[in-house]
């Protein structure tokens, strides 16, 4: 049974490279130059490239649907609190912080995180689910 | 132009596209998901939605905008799930701009904070999903 405090099972994704961000631009169709043109990038102040924020929130995602399950998933809010650089190892977090009881039904709030290995968060998210 | 109230409302296009397999085990591919289903493109994975972007026409929303690509910042991503999709499915995104808001920078100058919602809907008119980004344009 799921209740406050459950955790999602950890994953650690990394080190991120390069190839892993034209994998992605690729896939998703996001070819804003900011992540795979390193000239570009430094032109925009940047140190080099670094990851588009739905990659990192594409692999929280699945994480989620690998604890939850997709089909109990009602919503997923994704804030891109910090960049993903070349290099970065991810540790992906979650838990249960509440429980609602709504038309019978058990609606999980669960707050997320994707941390880098500088201890910085790359992202925080807010998932509801549907749990038994 | 710079992006301001005047905007809100403003149509980004209607694009239609099928969740088609072959797109779906790339995605899951890229994300490094582990599920096998899903690296095999039969499960629909929740950021389907990012998918429509291969079907706009040439240029990213913030170009449509009018926003500067250099001080462009993807801020956040809501997804809400409102009924389920599957494999093959046809889909109809509808984009819009749902608000514009400005403030000031912590060192000066104007941000901007661009809101664009999507509307998905399957072929028989039901909502699927719903996206809400928040585009920031950062002071410079």
């Amino acid at each position: 049974m799921t209740d406050v405090g459950t955790r999602m099972p950890e994953r650690v994704i990394g080190p991120i490279t390069r190839t892993d961000l034209v994998r992605y631009a690729g896939a998703a169709g996001d070819m804003n130059p900011i992540h795979h043109d390193e000239e570009f990038a430094r032109s925009a102040g940047q140190p080099s490239v670094f990851a588009h924020g739905l990659l990192t929130g594409g692999m929280l995602a699945a994480q989620v649907a690998g604890w939850l399950g997709a089909a109990n998933v009602r919503s997923l809010s994704l804030r891109f609190t910090g960049r993903v650089l070349p290099g970065d190892t991810l540790a992906l977090e979650g838990v249960v912080e509440e429980i609602d009881e709504v038309a019978g039904e058990r609606i999980a709030k669960c707050a997320l995180r994707v941390v880098r290995q500088t201890g910085e968060d790359a992202l925080r998210a807010v998932a509801t689910a549907v749990v038994t | 132009m710079p992006a301001d109230a005047s905007l809100i409302g403003t149509e980004l296009g209607v694009e239609r596209f099928p969740l088609d397999r072959s797109k779906l085990r790339e995605l899951a591919i890229a994300v490094q998901d582990e599920d096998p289903i899903a690296l095999d493109g039969r499960a629909v994975p929740l950021n389907w939605p990012v998918l429509v972007q291969h079907w706009r026409p040439k240029g990213s929303i913030a170009e449509a905008l009018g926003l500067d690509l250099r001080r462009v910042v993807h801020g956040e991503v809501r997804w809400e799930y409102l009924a389920p999709v599957g494999v093959g499915e046809e889909i109809t995104a509808r984009r819009w701009v749902a608000g514009v808001t400005s403030r000031e920078g912590k060192r000066g100058g104007t941000m901007t904070l661009v809101s664009v919602q999507i509307d998905f809907t399957r072929a028989d008119g039901t909502p699927v999903a719903r996206q809400t980004d928040t585009i920031i344009e950062t002071a410079g």
